[in-house]
Order: C-alpha cells, then sequence, then structure tokens
C-alpha cells in the first residue's frame, strides 16, 4: 500500500485493541474493555474526533423508523399481512396502512359508504402471498415486530423486475456519496434500480443482459466496499464488460 | 431473503419472462450446464472422498466400507448403499434432524442410478459366497443448496467411488482379515444423471437455486456409458407428454455423454 | 460392524530425540489454516483445517427459534450444532446424532456464548452449525476455532474470537496440540478454548490423570498456542479484505493510465476525488453501549420510481 494513501482504513477484528490511549472514547462498533478499547466487528477501523468506531462489514439489518425497505409477505390474514424484510422480526402490514390517501377520502366522503371493517377486507385483496413491496417503516420497538406503510410515495407492490439480496453495511456503498454510485449505475447500465435499507436491490431494465451486468457491478461493489477508488473501478468494469459482452 | 419457503411473485414471473424470451437469468441458454469443479481424496480416513461443486450447489461425498453378510438372494455379490444428509447450513430451508423426503429421494434416484447402470461389479466384491462381502456406504453431505442436488450428488457419488481404495482380505479361520493390500472398486460404467426442469412449457438443463424455486417440476434421468437409461424420476406436479420424455431422454443421453467425457472421472482412479 | 484393518496404536508417543511421532516438539502446534465466507447461503462461514482436522462452521441468525418454547423473553439463546460426517473417522459413524455429539455441542455453546451479546436478541436464536468433515483429534477445540469465526464473519458483534486447542499427556511429558494417536494412546486429554480478548478459558475439559504441576504446563501450552491460532485467525480475516485491496490498486494505476491516454478528453468523471470507503459514522453515541448497530449512514435517500 502506497504511502500517500492514508484514508486506507485498517480492517480489525472482534476483540482487537483499538487503543490504549485515555483520551480516546469508543463509538460504534467498539466497547471499552479495562483501559483499552477494543473492537465488536470484523470491520474498518475509523476515528473521528476523539472517538474510534468500527464500521462492520457484514451484519443483519435492523429495522429503523423511516426506513425505506423491500419486503415480501409470507403471510396473509383477513385483518393483516406479514412481511419478511430480512431482519430478525418479520414486518407487520395492516390494510389501514396500505390504502390509497385517494381510496380514504373517497371513502369517507361517501355518507352511509362502506365501514371501516368493510374497507379494510376490500383493502386487503391488494397484495397476496409472495409479493413483494416497497414499504417504509413506521413504528418499531423492542416488544413488537416493525410496522410497515405502503403509503407514500415510491411505496407499494412491486410488479416487474429482480430482487437481489447484498449485505447491509455495503448499501451505503452501492449508493454513494449524495447518490454518486446509484446515478453511475442507472446512467451506465440504463436500468431502473431502487436501494432500500435492510439490504435488497431492486432492478429492472430493457434486457436481462443489462441486468446481469447491474448485478454484476453491484457484486463487486459489495466485494470491494472496503477499498478506494470503487466509483472510477466501476465506470471503467461496466464498460469493458459492454464492450466484451457485445451490449450497448 | 430468510424464508424462501414462500417464492416471490415477481421471482416467478422474471424467470418466465426471461425463458419467454429465450433466456436464463444467469446467462445460460436451455442447455447449458453450469461449471463443475472436482476434488477427491482430501479425506485420509474415508475410503474414497469427493467435493463438488455445480455452480454454488457443494456436495462432499466420502466411502466407507464394512464386512458383512450377503442378501440372501444374491449370495456372491458385495452391497451398496447410499444416504445423502442436507445440513442445515447448507440453507435457511433446511433444519436438523432425519433427513426430509426431498434428501431421501435424491438418495433414491442417485441409488437406483449406480445399482441398474452395471456400475460396481458387486461380484467382485464378495469375500465368501454366502458369508463375508464388502459392503460400501456412499454417504453425500449437501453443503450448500443452489439447485438440481441429483445431478450434483450423482458426479460426486460417482468420483468419490472412484477415487477409492479399499483394503483386500484373505480368509483365515472362516474370518475376513486384512492381507496387506489394496484394490479400487471394480467400476464398469459410469452412469451420471441429468435433470431438467420444467415452467409452463419451458424446458432446461441443470435448474439452478432461483428456477428450482419457482418450477412445475423436474425430471432426472441416470444413463450409462453404453447409453442405457438406469433410472428415471419425475419430481413436481408438472406432467409431461410422451413426445416431451421421447426428446428429453435423447438430449439427456447427449448431455451426459458431454458431461462425462469433459468431467473424465475415471482420472480420479488411483494407482495402486 | 467388522473392518479389516483396525486402529493401531503406537507403544511410545514421544522418540528418543524428544520428538513426537509426527516430528514436532512438545509445545508444537500441527498445521493450521483458516478462511471465512466459505458457503453462500449461510450468514456466516468459517473453514478451519487444524492437523487433518477439516471443519466447515456455518452461522444463521438471529432468527426465531423453532421450537417456540426454547425462546427466552430476556435474551436470545445460542444453539450449536456439532455433527461428525460418517466418513470423518476411522470407522463408519452412524448418521444418527449420538450423545457424544449432543455434549460436545453443548460446551461448544457455552464456550462462545459469553464472547457475544446475546442480550440485545430476545426471543431468537443464532444458531452455529458444524461440520466434521475429516477428525484428526481435538474436533471440539478446532470447531470453537471455526464457530468463533463464522460468528464474526455473520457480523455478529462479538467482544472477542475464540481459538480452542488442547494439551496431553504422552509417555510423561506434556504436548500441545494432541494429533489423532496422542488423543486416543496417551495419557491425559485437556481439551479446552481461550477467549483472546482476557485469556480465560472458555471450554475445559480434562480426562486422564495429571498432577496440578503438569496442569499448570498444561495451561501455559493451551495458551501459547490459542496465541498462534489467534494469529493465523487474525491473519486469515485481515489477508482476505487485504487481497482484495491490492487487486483493486491495481486495477485503479490501470484506469489512471487508460485515463491519461484518453487525453484530451478523460472520461466523464462522476464527480467525487477521495472516497471514503462505506460511509463514516459522523454522529457517535454520546454513551458508547456496546450496541452492535449498523452504521446510520446519512446517505441521500435513493429516490426512484418504481413500477
Amino acid at each position: 500500500m502506497t504511502e500517500n494513501n492514508n484514508d486506507v482504513r485498517e480492517i480489525v477484528v472482534p476483540g482487537e485493541i483499538l487503543t490504549e490511549d485515555k483520551n480516546f472514547v469508543p463509538g460504534r462498533g467498539a466497547i471499552r474493555q479495562g483501559n483499552k478499547i477494543i473492537s465488536i466487528y470484523i470491520g474498518l477501523k475509523n476515528i473521528s474526533g476523539k472517538f474510534i468506531n468500527v464500521v462492520p462489514l457484514r451484519g443483519k439489518y435492523r429495522p429503523e423508523i423511516g426506513d425505506s425497505v423491500i419486503g415480501k409477505i409470507t403471510d396473509v390474514s383477513s385483518v393483516k399481512w406479514r412481511v419478511d424484510i430480512n431482519a430478525r422480526d418479520t414486518a407487520v402490514l395492516k390494510p389501514r396502512d396500505a390504502m390509497d390517501v385517494y381510496d380514504k377520502r373517497s371513502q369517507r366522503g361517501r355518507g352511509g359508504g362502506k365501514s371501516s371493517r368493510e374497507e379494510e377486507a376490500e383493502t386487503m385483496k391488494k397484495f397476496g402471498l409472495g409479493d413483494m413491496l416497497i414499504a417504509k417503516i413506521v413504528a418499531v420497538d423492542r416488544v413488537s415486530d416493525p410496522t410497515l406503510t405502503t403509503v407514500g410515495e415510491s411505496l407499494g407492490k412491486i410488479n416487474e423486475g429482480v430482487v437481489i439480496n447484498v449485505d447491509v453495511p455495503k448499501i451505503p456503498r452501492i449508493i454513494g456519496k449524495k447518490g454518486s454510485m446509484i446515478k453511475l449505475l442507472k446512467d451506465f447500465t440504463t436500468c431502473r434500480l431502487f436501494i432500500a435499507k435492510n439490504g435488497l436491490v431492486w432492478i429492472n431494465g430493457s434486457s436481462p443482459e443489462l441486468e446481469r451486468l447491474c448485478i454484476d457491478a453491484i457484486r463487486k461493489i459489495e466485494r470491494e466496499a472496503h477499498t478506494t477508488g470503487l466509483t472510477d473501478r466501476i465506470q471503467y468494469y461496466i464498460q469493458e464488460k459492454k464492450k466484451e459482452r457485445g451490449l450497448k | 431473503m430468510d424464508a424462501p419457503m414462500v417464492v416471490s411473485t415477481i421471482q416467478r414471473k422474471y424467470v418466465i419472462d426471461l425463458l419467454k424470451k429465450g433466456k436464463r437469468a444467469d446467462g445460460r441458454g436451455f442447455l447449458d450446464y453450469r461449471e463443475v469443479k472436482i476434488q477427491t481424496n482430501f479425506i485420509p480416513k474415508a475410503e474414497g472422498s469427493a467435493e463438488v461443486y455445480l455452480g454454488e450447489s457443494f456436495v462432499i461425498t466420502g466411502i466407507k466400507y464394512d464386512i458383512g453378510t450377503p442378501f440372501p438372494d444374491s449370495p456372491d455379490e458385495g452391497v451398496a448403499t447410499c444416504m445423502t444428509e442436507f445440513i442445515p447450513f447448507a440453507s435457511p430451508m433446511y433444519e436438523s434432524g432425519p433427513p426430509d423426503i426431498d434428501a431421501i429421494e435424491v438418495t433414491r434416484v442417485i441409488d437406483r442410478g449406480i445399482r441398474h447402470g452395471d456400475c460396481i461389479q458387486y461380484k467382485k466384491l464378495c469375500i465368501k459366497a454366502g458369508e463375508l462381502v464388502y459392503i460400501l456406504f456412499i454417504d453425500m453431505y449437501v453443503m450448500n443448496y443452489s439447485g438440481n442436488l441429483i445431478d450434483a450428488g450423482a458426479i460426486s457419488a460417482m468420483a468419490a467411488l472412484l477415487s477409492a481404495k479399499l483394503p483386500t482380505a484373505k480368509i483365515v479361520d472362516g474370518n475376513a482379515v486384512w492381507d496387506g493390500g489394496y484394490m479400487t472398486i471394480p467400476i464398469n460404467q459410469i452412469p451420471l444423471s441429468v435433470t431438467f426442469g420444467r415452467i409452463e412449457d419451458y424446458i432446461f438443463v441443470d435448474p439452478n437455486m432461483d428456477e428450482e424455486l419457482v418450477l412445475d417440476g423436474k425430471i432426472s434421468f441416470a444413463i450409462n456409458e453404453t447409453g442405457q437409461i438406469t433410472s428415471m424420476q419425475k419430481s413436481g406436479e408438472a406432467s409431461w407428454t410422451e413426445e416431451e420424455l421421447i426428446k428429453y431422454s435423447k438430449l439427456a443421453v447427449q448431455k451426459v455423454n458431454d458431461l462425462r467425457a469433459t468431467l473424465n472421472l475415471r482420472q480420479y482412479i488411483p494407482k495402486i | 460392524m467388522t473392518i479389516l484393518i483396525p486402529e493401531d496404536y503406537p507403544k511410545t508417543l514421544i522418540n528418543k530425540d524428544g520428538k513426537r511421532i509426527d516430528g514436532r516438539a512438545l509445545d508444537e502446534l500441527r498445521p493450521f489454516k483458516c478462511k471465512i465466507g466459505v458457503l453462500a447461503n449461510a450468514h456466516g462461514s468459517a473453514y478451519v483445517e487444524h492437523g487433518k482436522n477439516k471443519i466447515y462452521a456455518g452461522v444463521y441468525g438471529p432468527r426465531e427459534v423453532h421450537p417456540r418454547h426454547l425462546a427466552r423473553p430476556d435474551k436470545g439463546i445460542l444453539r450449536v450444532h456439532y455433527r461428525m460426517s460418517t466418513y470423518s473417522v476411522h470407522e463408519r459413524k452412524s448418521p444418527a446424532p449420538n450423545r457424544r455429539e449432543r455434549e460436545i455441542s453443548k460446551i461448544i455453546e457455552d464456550a462462545l456464548a459469553p464472547t457475544l451479546f446475546l442480550e440485545l436478541y430476545p426471543n431468537s436464536a443464532i444458531e452455529v452449525f458444524i461440520q466434521i468433515v475429516s477428525a484428526d483429534g481435538g474436533t471440539r477445540c478446532a470447531s470453537t476455532t471455526a464457530a468463533s469465526l463464522a460468528l464474526a464473519d455473520a457480523g455478529l458483534p462479538m467482544k472477542s474470537l475464540v481459538a480452542g486447542v488442547a494439551a496431553g499427556k504422552a509417555d510423561g511429558k506434556i504436548i500441545l496440540d494432541c494429533g489423532d494417536l496422542e488423543d486416543k494412546a496417551g495419557s491425559a486429554d485437556v481439551p479446552a478454548a481461550v477467549r483472546m480478548i482476557d485469556e480465560e478459558f472458555t471450554l475445559l475439559q480434562f480426562d486422564g490423570e495429571m498432577n496440578p504441576e503438569e496442569l499448570e504446563i498444561s495451561m501455559k501450552y493451551i495458551k501459547k498456542g490459542a496465541r498462534e491460532i489467534y494469529a493465523a485467525q487474525t491473519a486469515a480475516i485481515k489477508e482476505k479484505f487485504d487481497r482484495i485491496r491490492q487487486e483493486t490498486e491495481a486495477e485503479n494505476k490501470i484506469i489512471e493510465k487508460e485515463t491519461k491516454k484518453a487525453e484530451p478528453k478523460p472520461v466523464a468523471k462522476v464527480e467525487e476525488k477521495k472516497e471514503d470507503p462505506i460511509e463514516p459514522v459522523k454522529e457517535t453515541p454520546a454513551e458508547p453501549k456496546p450496541e452492535p448497530e449498523e452504521p446510520t449512514e446519512k446517505s441521500e435517500d435513493n429516490k426512484e420510481e418504481t413500477k
């Protein structure tokens, strides 16, 4: 590794001593153990101010309010859907969180219209077992399962394309700074993309070859997430593969 | 996702839409097999062993033996039995416990392919007719599931059998005793299997995991070196026409011949 | 069960030159090798070769507990399933799970649970599956080493890696890391595993005869062996990522050259100069807890319409 590459961060392992300097404070991914600060992950060591952090390289998704996620309906009852969101617990989607705003307004406006129970029963027909959704997390706590909504811009059922699974901590890299990597992937593969916080990526392109190219590029980002110069490399990679595979 | 038991509706649609265009998600043609990687004899205490990757499907098979009594209806023949275990780390769908019905099906299909394929020369595994014969155990462990375990298992079973060395026996006071030598397992023909997946009217070889999860059905053919079909298994609810069965049995013979030539499994026979 | 070649144990385990039957010094480990991320589907996985032991470990979880009644409302449970392949040993092992496997699974659970933050996963289970492909003495120790690596590979927060190794006694001498024959023909076996952060013993069994002085030597040997294994565990993890880094640096140079060649019309640069490998965490928690949170990166929302 070259001298001037001082932003190349060290890979550390669980239990590894990050510092014994008392002026530092353990941040994320680090804990104090006696007079030392140690890592609790396989990850990248990073110092910001007096905090020492370790950014993990793999790990399971932990839902947070406001996250956009991609989920799969794994169970349907008469009053709710259960949605696998790639987290420890399956999430819950209730019909009132799946009604279109338009539906709500028009139904309510009608005198003697349907009861809310009827409305909900009607809404339950919207999604079926195995359907993939883009949803937002509206509630999470330690005791109950995460709750979702599909009401909102760009939320709802996915009707086409392909969804792949990537390492959750690498999602920020696939997005890139200010969305630079997404933009690059979209511009150079012409695929449409949705990158969800829970480690799932939706891809939809005009041909399976372009979709495959996009997936290959995402796999490369995933594998090389801990390195520098990634954006340039991905651009180069896509251009080279296009030539190699005879894609426009 | 963690619960692939419920297959997503777009996954099925995605696979079918591609098939309609004559394409597959991983870029293969309908009759392209995934890459096979083989390593043999890496388990010191097994008589034979093979590690086989078919794409990302990964199977480790070992051969052990025992000296036992033959079946009464074939007193001068040795015995070979197969077993398959799906290790729970191979897929989030697997659980620990006794082999489930899929593991049993994989085992039975491979077992029949070997049993009826003029493969093992059972008579040469007889030490003393009616009393002492070799009993071979072909134990297959699925380490990673990524579709088409029957073919992957069959390749690993044959590679492990071919790589094996058995101690040879003499009879002393009516007991089998090691005479200090070794032999390879006498194998005449190498049966291999080829599996076709089916979705609607689209039929393609060597389904991978994404395809297998959305299939309507599969059909496996085990075929020996003289082009004889030695085992067949239709699974899944899809039904097949007579014309299709004839067409794909012929294609299967071709595919198995190609596979056999590529793999050249006899290279794994040890020198003794 | 009859087999033609019964296992044969040597009469002496230490040669006249003081070396052991495989040529090792008394306190020398067998060759050790390990790798993480070896199984495609598992959340975390590792492969360990320790002597002729060949062991795979795979991790799933935290996930829902089956059967449900095993779940605990206050913390997660760690479940280890240690299994031997039928062909891993001299005489074929019956494929059915046995009591030895159950016991070893339990002691490995006890060895690893204190390195995890199980209180973070109420009602859930972390499951570790260990498969012995080839056995060569000391499988429980090597399995602990492998399982610890697989847990780390899964990205689960951990206080420490654990390294397993046994000591033993052969021909009156204490030896480190018994091989299969030393294990079976020796007069004592002390399988152990050490939590490397504080070098405490988290797995310990004993079988045979030793006086306390000999036990003391055994402990010293075990710690020495564990340090060497830990060094190899650490090196294997770092090497994996460093190798990718080196590859990418070579690629970066090629791109740099080609970009220069393409002057005066450089490839349309997509902004950014020096990017950070994975977004660094900007805000750090005021109260640093062992909160194993994913980095809450504040990347721009990726807005995209869907169909």
